[in-house]
């Protein structure tokens, strides 16, 4: 109840985040009433999408510090649960997901353990490592369709299925990912005034302190890393229904892990509205200038090219995103 | 016991050029501890560099050497003063992200420039030679002049680290940076030296790696990956370190060889079943992994 009444409480605020936040949510909410193109409705699930892997990343990488760009082995381990799951055994999403949350988070706890004895850089990297050879095992793992991919038909689960999460209207996939959506704020809400996340933000400041105040700042990373999981995850099971054909390479890529690392990099990491920021920029941005620069006029690539001047201007000259740039203006208000 | 040889003797040849390729890294990572993705980006910069030299001018691709390391002199301070002076200010996500935006940026321009299918080379004094250097290894003449230029170019860089005023300074820089700036060492052009020095390295190992691999414009993430998992194996920031460590990785690519090797061997037919080609980067992503875990200052680092 304590829990509930924490989460649903955001009068730290100003009225101005909650106004805008509060008509986003409407605006959300009736998006489906409106008319609008199919290419609207797959971004705007896209964006949701990434809004929650930007979450989940900004427990770990905003509040802890910890810079993970290995994310995209949970979206797998998430996807390939539900999508093996229904095809071989026919189990419903609404049971194969708490499943696959639960091998991920296993899978990261038996990869944080060694993988939170290093910092910075070194860590970076080596959850890059991890998420490579988890992507070049399934490649070649027969039993999940290596590298062809596992595919959900249609014809064998006849949509609409709530249970299976089997839909031809994208509509029905879009109100699952926004009560996902609400629920992973709410939670976000609850975890940034947790006992772990202040704990979280006294490791990222200063590990030593965070250590001789009584903090055990190994278990509470790993546990963070846990949480971080098991959004990706969730997210991840989704995206198997979504996309309905699975493969290593559009799972569990590289770029796959930047990109969730980006979302809540470019919004703000370590504040709340960050992640939904980011991605509510980035991903509209890179499937319009996709459809525009890429298909209409034929230049490859192009649409990636901007993309990455993006990210290094904000790198280069707003580390702390998006979200820094409004505070840094508040407080010159005041 | 031919396959044996063989195996040992590709892996190191292979070792001996990609020490190469993670020299520049570890310069770079020694003197201003900023690891940079876009490392296999500048690889991938010197292998066209390369390939279009020789196909353009029509000399051998051995000579484009001087080119492509001009090149990626160039390129290396380019990106030092246009963008990573800035990066150098904020904190270590927007450092890692920052070279991952430099990272796209390169590959998607080359996919731009020069689409996304596979060019080789097809010409050349060494290409499509070998000979055989007894007991049945046969060697091919790129590979095996690739690592002799590698051995050069590691004998030329320690040489001038160690030896010249200028790679002592570096040297200096990378030791204590603060220090080094009471001595009167410019450490702001130390930095750009610093990735002058590694783009130079890294487009040449691209010049000669082109000469047996094709290359494409996808091709720099594997050899980044490569880089970081030799760097973190003989230390970041250790210039034998790379090379030795470049020897190991060399040699743990070449374990499908191996395999094959027991395979015949003991006549064992399970091992057949298992598809070692395909575990063939995996092994590297693994030895990074567990070199990390078990010793992150790596054989020869003094960073930790």
């Amino acid at each position: 109840m304590e829990t509930l009444k924490s989460a649903l409480d955001f009068s730290d605020f100003p009225r101005l985040d909650l106004v805008v936040a509060g008509s986003l949510a409407i605006l959300f909410l009736i998006f489906p009433v409106f008319p609008h193109s199919s290419f609207a409705m797959a971004t705007m699930i896209q964006f949701l999408m990434f809004s929650l892997y930007g979450m989940g990343w900004n427990t770990i990488g905003g509040y802890g510090g910890q810079v993970d760009l290995g994310k995209a082995q949970y979206v797998g381990i998430g996807a390939y649960t539900t999508t093996v799951m229904l095809v071989r055994w026919d189990i419903p999403f609404w049971f194969s997901m708490p499943v696959g949350v639960c091998f991920a988070v296993l899978w990261s706890f038996v990869l944080g353990y060694p993988l939170f004895r290093l910092k910075g850089h070194y860590f970076a990297i080596a959850t890059i490592a991890t998420s490579l050879v988890l992507k070049d095992l399934f490649e070649v793992w027969d039993f999940v369709g290596a590298a062809r991919g596992l595919e959900i038909s249609p014809i064998k689960f006849p949509p609409p299925d709530f249970l299976r999460l089997i839909f031809k209207e994208d509509v029905y996939y879009y109100d699952v990912i926004l009560g996902f959506f609400f629920v992973g704020i709410l939670y976000m809400n609850w975890f940034r005034k947790s006992r772990l996340g202040f704990q979280l933000r006294a490791i990222k400041d200063n590990e030593e302190v965070a250590r001789s105040l009584g903090i055990n700042v190994h278990w509470a990373k790993i546990k963070t890393y846990a949480i971080a999981t098991a959004f990706v995850s969730v997210v991840g099971s989704f995206h198997a229904c979504y996309i309905k054909n699975i493969e290593p390479e559009d799972t569990m890529s590289l770029d796959i892990s930047i990109l969730i690392a980006l979302m809540a990099m470019l919004g703000g990491a370590g504040s709340l509205w960050g992640p939904i920021i980011g991605a509510g920029i980035l991903i509209p941005l890179k499937s319009y200038l996709k459809e525009w620069l890429g298909a209409t006029a034929g230049l490859i690539g192009i649409d990636l090219i901007l993309y990455a001047l993006i990210i290094m201007v904000i790198s280069a000259f707003e580390p702390r995103g998006i979200w820094g740039i409004v505070q840094k203006v508040r407080r010159r208000r005041q | 016991m031919e396959i044996l040889l063989s195996a040992l003797v590709s892996g190191l040849l292979l070792g001996l050029v990609l020490a190469l390729v993670a020299l520049g890294l570890t310069i770079i990572f020694g003197v201003m501890d900023i690891v940079n993705f876009a490392h296999g980006e500048f690889l991938m910069v010197g292998m066209y560099t390369g390939l279009l030299t020789a196909q353009g001018l029509g000399i051998d691709p051995l000579l484009t050497l001087p080119v492509a390391g001009a090149v990626g002199f160039l390129l290396g301070i380019v990106c030092y003063f246009g963008f990573i002076k800035f990066l150098l200010r904020g904190p270590m996500v927007a450092q890692l992200l920052g070279t991952f935006g430099l990272m796209l940026f390169l590959r998607n321009l080359a996919l731009l420039i020069f689409g996304s299918e596979d060019r080789a080379l097809h010409h050349g004094l060494l290409v499509g030679k070998s000979f055989d250097i007894g007991m049945g290894v046969i060697v091919s003449a790129t590979k095996l002049a690739a690592a002799g230029l590698s051995v050069a170019a590691f004998v030329a860089v320690w040489l001038f680290m160690n030896r010249t005023r200028i790679g002592k300074a570096l040297t200096a820089t990378a030791l204590n940076r603060s220090a080094a700036r009471y001595m009167g060492i410019p450490t702001e052009r130390m930095n750009a030296l610093a990735w002058g020095a590694g783009g130079a390295s890294v487009t040449i190992a691209g010049a000669l790696i082109v000469n047996f691999w094709s290359v494409n414009p996808f091709i720099g993430l594997l050899f980044t990956m490569i880089a970081f998992a030799i760097v973190a194996l003989g230390g970041f920031g250790s210039v034998p370190g790379a090379f030795f460590a470049g020897l190991v990785v060399g040699l743990i690519m070449e374990i499908p060889g191996f395999w094959d090797f027991f395979m015949f061997t003991f006549n064992a037919d399970w091992m057949a079943k298992v598809p070692m080609t395909s575990f063939k980067y995996m092994w590297v992503y693994l030895a990074y992994f567990v070199i990390m875990v078990v010793r992150p200052r790596g054989l020869f680092g003094w960073k930790h």
